[in-house]
């Protein structure tokens, strides 16, 4: 694992802290949350349900600005962005795997895939080519026109995976990613999103609760209590039942 | 994007369906009520359409023209000696009782007519020759009337059936027999009532003899002479009013006795009140079914919305996404909702009622107004999406 460690920092957070409403109601998330990520890295974030995993994949991801701190992905200060520079940096570096897939129903299978293509405004028939690759990459050519309701919790897994990749981002975040896949499939996907980050240029966060899947982190960092208690590299030493 | 935009919309077909139901919905009720209406309120100003005269003119206190105050035979001469007039004619117009051949009463609106120029005869007769009502006490008769007044009889299935007057047939006006010459095809009248054509020498005669019967004077101005102008000369030089015959009631000006008599209309009668209610409920309905409808497309689709937002879309794409979505249900629903309205509209004009005209402004006010139907509903989708955090995404 210290070969990860000695690639560059991917993401870095420094006493960052976060919290919610005021007086009486306030609560805090982060507290001097300090974080580390390396290119090349897939690196897990676990802990207790209300520990602030969640809102420092949030904070990572720019979709929350943290009250102090300092937070960095692929040497991008993100604290101290505007809104719209937030949204334009989320649409050109990162990628998300949601754990409910958020993949619209109405949509086929490919034109969920081109989302992000369009997004950033790619043409439709540039975006329909990258997406039919990807979707062929993760395993599910043919299934294009289908809806992604008909498919498999993995395949719509597959099909969020192939949509977060499709515009080769930096960044990959994952939400709980296997919350909704038995054992077989959630390893399976856990397996692409290993293979699929394997790059220098690439990071992988991923958040779970799901000890299962612990083995393919390269480090994973536990929290508690709004902080990172501390980064392993061996899964065995966690206690699996605090988590 | 906002072809995706469009797949997400028709990708769910029963939250669409229900969306163009109350659109289309909203757009038949205000297309269908308004072109009604004005094609009700179009009979008011009949006399002006059916009796084609460049000027009318007519006693001053005369409001609209069904609106007859007669005047005396002498001012036909003082408008003809008026400078830039061609021509004068006198017209009448009064409402009568006929006697039907079965004992029966109705109600007929009386219509003299020149007997040397014929100024003001019904320009299209399907049975007769206008130059028959030279004879002794012959009428011309309109479609309607003919049907109106008509003998009712038993059919052979035991129903009622009506045979309509033709020439020939006669009636009696104030006991003088008046012998049908002629069936013409005119625009029928508010009243609702035939019109019967006669001379008007004879409708002296029909009046018992009324010491006025000069109701209105139909004028054509020499060759190069405004009308406008000529009418402000009439009114100087004699005190009458002197109308155009402008059938437009869309105009500002204020001497078109059609305009001036749908106004009148509009100002003194409830018909607008409660055609502008069963509009002001389709517009009612319309926002509150598709905004109602759009909103909950919106909710249901606000964590994927999240999720674009997430992905980096500014709220600047997604809300052209919801305006695309919006506004394509409208035009649907605008389309679907006029061409209901138009359908029904040749029903009931093949039927003879009501009448129904959809001016090119019905048709662009419906479509102005189901667009700003579309654009509420867009707008209150885009408010609640731009408050949805993205963050919103990492909660399950």
């Amino acid at each position: 694992m210290s070969t990860h460690a000695a690639q560059p920092v991917a993401v870095r957070t420094h006493g960052v802290d976060m919290f919610f409403g005021d007086g009486e109601t306030k609560v805090t998330a982060l507290k001097q949350a300090d974080f580390e990520a390396n290119r090349g890295e897939l690196i897990m974030l676990v802990g207790p349900s209300g520990c602030g995993k969640t809102t420092l994949l949030s904070v990572i991801a720019g979709t929350l600005t943290p009250q102090t701190g300092t937070v960095e992905v692929f040497g991008q200060r993100l604290d101290g962005l505007s809104q719209e520079e937030l949204t334009t940096f989320r649409r050109k570096h990162l990628g998300f795997v949601f754990q409910s897939f958020n993949l619209i129903p109405t949509l086929s299978v490919l034109e969920n895939v081109m989302v992000p293509l369009l997004i950033q405004g790619a043409s439709h028939d540039v975006a329909v080519t990258k997406a039919r690759a990807m979707l062929e990459k993760v395993g599910l050519k043919g299934r294009e026109y289908g809806q992604p309701n008909a498919l498999s919790g993995g395949q719509q897994q597959r099909v969020a995976i192939a949509r977060a990749l499709v515009h080769e981002p930096s960044l990959l975040i994952c939400d709980e990613p296997t919350s909704a896949l038995d054992k077989d499939t959630g390893a399976q996907i856990m397996q692409m999103v290993r293979d699929l980050s394997r790059s220098p240029e690439r990071c992988v966060v991923v958040v779970t609760h799901d000890h299962r899947i612990f083995r393919f982190a390269d480090r994973i960092a536990e929290m508690e209590d709004g902080r990172i208690r501390r980064v392993v590299e061996d899964a065995s030493l966690l206690d699996t039942n605090q988590l | 994007m906002y072809r995706l935009a469009l797949n997400m919309l028709f990708g769910d077909r029963a939250k669409l369906a229900m969306l163009l139901c109350g659109l289309a919905f909203s757009a038949l009720l205000m297309a269908q009520q308004t072109s009604v209406f004005f094609g009700i309120m179009s009979w008011t100003y009949t006399p002006v359409y059916n009796i084609r005269a460049p000027i009318w003119v007519s006693d001053p206190m005369v409001e609209q023209a069904n609106d007859a105050k007669p005047m005396r035979d002498t001012d036909l001469y003082r408008v003809r000696s008026v400078d830039g007039v061609a021509w004068a004619a006198p017209l009448h117009t009064s409402f009568l009782q006929a006697r039907m051949q079965d004992g029966n009463f109705k109600l007929i609106t009386m219509v003299g007519i020149d007997a040397d120029t014929f100024a003001g005869a019904p320009a299209v007769l399907s049975q007769g020759l206008i130059e028959d009502l030279r004879l002794p006490n012959t009428v011309i008769v309109d479609e309607w009337g003919a049907q109106l007044m008509g003998r009712v009889t038993k059919g052979p299935d035991g129903k009622d059936v009506v045979i309509p007057l033709k020439v020939g047939d006669t009636f009696e006006v104030n006991d003088l027999e008046a012998r049908i010459v002629g069936i013409c095809k005119v625009r029928r009248a508010f009243t609702g009532g035939p019109f019967v054509y006669t001379t008007y020498d004879r409708t002296k005669l029909y009046t018992l003899g009324a010491r006025r019967t000069l109701s209105f004077m139909l004028v054509e101005p020499q060759a190069g002479v405004d009308p406008d102008k000529l009418c402000a000369r009439i009114e100087a030089d004699t005190g009458l009013k002197a109308w155009t015959s402008d059938t437009v009631i869309w105009t500002w000006s204020d001497r078109s006795l059609a305009r001036n008599t749908f106004w009148w209309f509009w100002k003194n009668t409830g018909i607008p009140f409660s055609f502008g209610t069963a509009v002001a409920l389709g517009l009612f309905v319309g926002i509150a079914v598709s905004g109602q409808t759009f909103y909950s497309f919106v909710l249901e689709n606000l964590k994927y919305f999240a999720a674009i937002k997430a992905m980096g879309a500014g709220m600047g794409v997604i809300a052209r996404m919801l305006l695309i979505q919006a506004l394509t249900a409208g035009l649907l629903g605008f389309g679907l909702g006029v061409g209901m309205a138009q359908a029904i509209g040749r029903a009931m004009i093949e039927k003879g009622m009501p009448p129904f005209i959809m001016f090119p402004q019905i048709f662009w006010a419906t479509l102005a107004l189901v667009l700003g139907i579309s654009l509420v509903s867009a707008i209150i989708g885009i408010i609640k999406v731009s408050r949805v955090d993205a963050a919103t995404v990492f909660r399950g």
